[in-house]
């Protein structure tokens, strides 16, 4: 494997960071927040005595939607934030970075399979809160989550948006962030969304959501697009 | 009439006005073990203790109806008589819920918010723990084999790496003795084979200390072994990979059996750690049957050879089995072992019956009684006991020994 040659912040998003190696090739990256570990088999790279993970936009939707330049990246530092359908926490692990031991991520899934592997990373990184229940009955874990700044949810069902609106009432601040991967059906995200993808956005736009940006997945994944979204009460 | 609003989350019930202000409060038992059966409640929608108090005193106050977020809450406030209205983007209800943290050291639960947080983290994890526990069936047996595969891999370990010692010592005699870890033995062997190769940089690299690489690469200068070509090397290079990845499997299992051991029976986790706890369970065959012994038979579990021989001949019984592992046992002088053992024991028998019939946790609860007692036994008895001259004690050595 070839060696790093620099690793620098990202020009434009923030707490992501931009590898560069001696082939010159280009990875994305997140400073590891505990060193030494792996979450899904992923490179580490160490450079001036820190150490990063690669963020592969293959396996990560989030890290797609930047790769293809998505307007901004909101998630900060301290940030908490309730993630929909986190499965073993592929994503979650490096927003988990970003935002530190200061923050939070309420990771909600409800498959058993999946959220054992998930509840063994949260063991290990301290501001991961796993929450075994179905996202769609947001009330069932109200109890249990505090206002958040921001949503990501990654649940492919046909009512998500709806889903993510019904989560984003009880828990989301005003103005705060959403992050919706969807299944897109369209060639164009922006200017020809298909019928069941412009419902989706429609819903999210009635149920007080404002639409900041839309960016395609292709070719990290297929029929994907990513949404980003500001929620006002 | 100004409305009231009725919130429950991991704090308590709550009733507040219009401004957000709490009219009335119960507090929920702010410690892991109960709130997570507080918390299971709240989620089936049954009504606490804490929903009645407030509702009650919602209704003394003069209020008939109350505004709630959920459906659920709404049941629960019209089965005490009240009339209920849903408004789930009630901002009163989440401005509340914004402060969650600060209330949290306002009513004096939590020192600081950090230490909320921490609490907090600590309450999902194990509460996903119970939920998956739910889901878990015979998930026991998967600890017990994978505690016994690494039993057999450090069989297989030492197997190999006498064999790889006495293949290399052909060629590099020398580091037999020098290195006695076998770990560090096979790493030596499979990163850097011929001893040509071995030098004080490539050793320091390799993380050795600079005492050890200079001995080292001084001694593969002088040594006396047979030269080998590359050829015959690369079997040796192949034997010292496996057994490298052997540690390696063997490191991964006991980050499995963490991560299982903590779903399946985390009280008995709680008190002896994941290894001993999976050893518990491998020698009593499964979390039922362990759940089913007395503490007086998990004291002596793997020291059944020694306790039949005691049996047989009427002789002293061993003092503890497996458990002996245990630091608290084994670092204690001899006359404080029994003590402990037999304490120990108990609380594992109380662990492993609630690990399997409920699934509550209780461990730090346990562990605190347990430690307790052994300060206790520490203090009562710090001296050894004065001998009794009367008592004979035939052959005692070989009578004491165990596992």
């Amino acid at each position: 494997m070839s060696e790093v040659v620099a690793i620098k912040p990202h020009e434009k998003y923030y707490g992501v960071y931009v590898v560069e190696l001696e082939d010159g090739s280009m990875r994305l990256a997140t400073k590891n927040l505990v060193p030494g570990h792996r979450v899904y088999g992923e490179r580490l790279f160490r450079y001036e005595n820190v150490e990063y993970r690669e963020w592969n936009m293959y396996r990560s939707k989030l890290a797609g939607a930047l790769a293809n330049g998505l307007s901004e990246q909101p998630i900060r530092e301290s940030d908490s934030i309730l993630y929909l359908g986190v499965a073993t926490g592929t994503t979650a692990s490096h927003i988990s970075d970003i935002i530190g031991l200061k923050g939070r991520i309420y990771g909600v899934e409800f498959a058993p399979r999946v959220m054992r592997e998930f509840v063994a990373l949260a063991d290990v990184r301290k501001n991961l809160y796993p929450i075994l229940a179905d996202a769609r009955k947001p009330q069932l874990y109200r109890h249990v989550v505090e206002l958040v700044d921001g949503v990501y949810a990654d649940i492919a069902q046909p009512e998500q948006a709806s889903v993510v609106a019904d989560n984003a009432d009880y828990f989301l601040k005003h103005n705060g962030y959403l992050l919706l991967a969807i299944k897109a059906r369209s060639i164009d995200v922006t200017k020809e969304p298909s019928e069941v993808y412009r419902r989706e956005i429609e819903t999210l736009k009635n149920r007080g959501f404002e639409i900041v940006d839309v960016v395609h997945l292709e070719p990290y994944d297929k029929d994907h697009a990513m949404v980003y979204a500001r929620f006002k009460r | 009439m100004a409305a009231v609003y009725f919130t429950q989350n991991v704090l308590g019930a709550f009733l507040l006005d219009e401004e957000g202000k709490r009219l009335a409060e119960s507090l929920a038992p702010f410690k892991t073990n109960e709130i997570i059966d507080y918390l299971i409640d709240l989620e089936e929608g049954k009504v606490t203790q804490q929903a009645r108090e407030v509702l009650e005193k919602a209704k003394s106050m003069g209020f008939n109806e109350v505004v709630v977020e959920t459906i659920e809450d709404g049941k629960i406030a019209s089965s005490l008589g009240l009339t209920p209205r849903v408004d789930v983007r009630a901002s009163v209800i989440s401005r509340f819920r914004e402060r969650l943290q600060d209330l949290a050291v306002e009513l004096g639960l939590c020192s600081s918010k950090d230490e909320f947080y921490t609490k907090l983290h600590e309450i999902s994890l194990e509460l996903s723990r119970r939920k998956l526990r739910k889901e878990a069936q015979k998930r026991d047996l998967l600890a017990i084999q994978a505690i016994r595969a690494i039993d057999d891999i450090d069989k297989t370990i030492n197997l190999y790496v006498s064999r790889l010692r006495e293949w290399y010592s052909i060629h590099f005699p020398e580091l037999d003795e020098l290195v006695k870890d076998h770990h560090d033995y096979a790493r030596i062997v499979y990163e850097l084979g011929d001893r040509e190769n071995i030098s004080y940089e490539k050793l320091k690299r390799l993380g050795f200390s600079e005492e050890l690489s200079t001995k080292i690469s001084e001694a593969s200068r002088k040594s006396i072994g047979a030269d080998l070509s590359d050829f015959d090397i690369e079997y040796i290079k192949t034997l010292a990979g496996i057994i490298l990845d052997l540690y390696e499997l063997r490191e991964t299992l006991e980050g499995y059996i963490d991560a299982v051991m903590k779903e399946v029976s985390p009280n008995v986790t709680a008190i002896v750690g994941s290894k001993l706890g999976a050893r518990l369970l491998s020698l009593a065959g499964s979390l039922e049957n362990l759940a089913k012994l007395p503490a007086s038979t998990i004291q002596v579990l793997g020291a059944e050879k020694a306790l039949f021989r005691a049996l047989r001949t009427g002789g002293k019984p061993p003092k503890h089995g497996v458990i002996f592992q245990y630091p608290a046992i084994h670092k204690s002088p001899r006359w404080q072992r029994g003590k402990i053992a037999r304490a120990l024991a108990a609380k594992l028998a109380i662990a492993a019956k609630i690990d399997f019939y409920t699934g509550r946790f209780v461990g730090d609860k346990l562990v605190k009684e347990l430690q307790e007692r052994i300060e206790e036994v520490k203090k009562l008895y710090a001296k050894p006991p004065a001998k009794k001259p009367e008592e004979v004690k035939p052959s005692k050595k070989g009578r004491e020994k165990r596992r």
